[in-house]
């Protein structure tokens, strides 16, 4: 179809975009990289070892970071979408009202993550609204502590505030993908509500669900910012722990190898999300 | 009996039924998502007019009297108005770069059929998916060898970096959905290159254009990890002077002024260019990996 030269202008093309991605982002896995195992390093000298990565997990600090982490990657994943899943299901259809409801629902996209975190800090904190809602009606005799709690609700409660429209967009545009006929053809053929829902939707939804999950998971669990104003006072998220190895500590290499679990990490995750995508869609 | 019964038409009330209860829960919808929308927004409004005469503390519901106090203390002693030029300075150099750096690479991706175009779908897709502290402490490394640590070139790049995903695939997408006869009546009719572009691509893909522009505009503002590492003490924008007041020194009142200063612009442009914002947009280009 195309001559040969011509291919290679398309790739010429693709530099300044594609290119530019590798640069920065392939040179600062690089150094991530390379300075884990103690090459390239800035304190110290520089010669292989793997004396950090021993470091790092015999300590029971890293350890629990690592886990808290995961932790508030799968619950929010999992709560963003618990929750923008039905919304977009009711939204599937056009109605009155909904196009002001879904306009609604976009806000919080807009909302910057680190004012997303305020604003629901306002709401948990000790003495916020929702403690003194629930004191006043006698549900509760003292404050809760919701606000830097030892489980990290608080930082569940931000993530899945801030991200339900960016969940419900995605699943939307493929909600609406699925078309009535098939609908009406499980309805005519006799299948209820649930069996429309379980058998139809969210066959049909599931990469749509799958990939939001994981950029989610992907989201909460390389998390600085929200963690550090909301979350626990320990363990600190992973890239808490990171940074202050790296900045405070001037412990370069000991945070490289917390980076490259990060890394790995996210990368494991998408490499099961693509192995879940095939097996749903039959290895398309 | 039953298989019959089952056949049979829904009935004019049934109908009637069906439409009221939608209508009664797209009002249930409506209130619930008011309350969890609008409560955080109306408390923080609040907290930013709290006269600092009169402090709101338990157990007053509300405050007793509202002032502006806090809005001028915030612009008179804190450096937001530096941040906020900062911020607006870098966001629309950064959508500019990107938007150049993605046009010919979208176009490609979009047009061409070349092999491994999947693998670059997937690497356009990279800043997204590495955690932003992690690119952000190691990228830190390499601009302090290129002499770009603690520059505005360096974070406007950096800034270009987490736009580029959203405006290379929202482009594709939109290069994509042009029909091939548009393309090919031109060239029949005699257009060159020039002119195809000017008449046919940039018309065609400006919604998308208009959807990446709004993406890469909003991820600049409110980026925070990159410039966090690599700006500060030099730079400040407003998200890592809003980091600051909720950090080790906790100011509710301030940190109110400051979380409204940097919503307020994001919402106006919301409903601005919600018509460009389709659900399709961010769905198509992020749909899959």
């Amino acid at each position: 179809m195309e001559r040969k030269n011509v291919s290679a202008v398309h790739y010429l093309l693709l530099v300044p975009g594609v290119g530019f991605i590798l640069l920065f982002i392939g040179s600062s896995i690089f150094l991530t990289v390379t300075q884990s195992v103690g090459l390239f390093s800035i304190t110290g000298k520089s010669q292989f070892t793997l004396e950090n990565w021993n470091i790092v997990f015999h300590e029971k600090e890293s350890l629990d970071s690592i886990l808290f982490s995961m932790k508030m990657g799968l619950l929010s994943s999992i709560g963003t979408l618990l929750f923008a899943f039905p919304v977009a299901l009711f939204l599937r259809k056009g109605g009155s009202g909904k196009r002001f409801l879904a306009s609604l629902i976009k806000i919080p996209l807009f909302i910057p993550a680190l004012v997303a975190a305020f604003l629901i800090i306002n709401l948990i904190s000790f003495h916020g609204i929702i403690n003194e809602t629930l004191m006043a009606l006698h549900i509760i005799k003292s404050p809760l502590r919701m606000l830097n709690d030892k489980f990290g609700w608080g930082v569940v409660a931000i993530q899945v505030w801030k991200n339900i429209p960016f969940v419900l967009l995605i699943l939307s545009g493929s909600l609406a993908s699925i078309r009535d006929d098939t609908v009406d053809a499980a309805r005519n053929l006799g299948a209820g509500a649930f069996s429309i829902l379980f058998r139809i939707y969210i066959p049909l939804a599931m990469p749509a669900i799958l990939v939001s999950m994981i950029l989610m998971f992907i989201k909460a669990f390389g998390d600085f910012a929200i963690t550090s104003v909301a979350g626990p006072t320990y363990p600190p998220s992973i890239a808490l722990r990171m940074r202050n190895t790296a900045t405070m500590f001037q412990q370069w290499d000991k945070a490289a190898v917390l980076g490259v679990i990060i890394i790995l990490t996210t990368l494991f995750v998408t490499w099961i999300y693509s192995r879940l995508a095939e097996f749903v869609t039959g290895g398309e | 009996m039953a298989g019959l019964s089952q056949a049979k038409p829904r009935s004019l009330l049934d109908i009637m039924n069906r439409r009221r209860l939608y209508g009664l829960l797209t009002t249930f919808f409506i209130v619930v998502q008011l309350i969890w929308i609008g409560t955080p927004i109306v408390m923080t409004v609040l907290w930013s007019l709290v006269n600092p005469d009169y402090p709101w503390s338990f157990p007053s519901m509300f405050p007793e009297k509202l002032s502006w106090a806090q809005w001028v203390y915030v612009f008179k002693y804190t450096n937001i108005i530096r941040a906020l030029e900062t911020s607006y300075a870098i966001a629309p150099c950064a959508v500019l770069l990107s938007f150049l750096l993605s046009l010919p690479t979208a176009y490609v991706l979009g047009r061409k059929k070349i092999p491994g175009k999947k693998f670059f779908m997937m690497i356009v897709l990279l800043p997204i998916i590495m955690p932003g502290m992690v690119v952000a402490l190691f990228l830190s490394r390499v601009f302090q060898a290129f002499g770009l640590a603690q520059s505005f070139l360096g974070l406007v790049l950096a800034h270009t970096l987490m736009g580029l995903p959203y405006m290379i695939r929202v482009l594709t997408t939109s290069f994509e959905a042009i029909p091939q006869d548009i393309i090919d009546a031109a060239e029949n009719l005699g257009a060159n290159t020039f002119v195809k572009i000017r008449d046919i691509f940039l018309p065609m893909v400006r919604p998308g254009l208009l959807a990446g522009m709004v993406f890469a505009f909003t991820t600049s503002i409110e980026e925070f990890n990159l410039t966090f590492i690599i700006g500060t003490p030099t730079f400040e924008t407003i998200p890592t002077i809003l980091y600051s007041f909720l950090g080790y020194n906790f100011i509710r009142t301030n940190a109110s002024v400051v979380a409204l200063i940097m919503m307020i612009p994001n919402i106006v442009m919301l409903f601005a260019v919600e018509r460009f914002l389709k659900s399709d947009y961010l769905s198509a280009s992020l749909g899959k990996l």
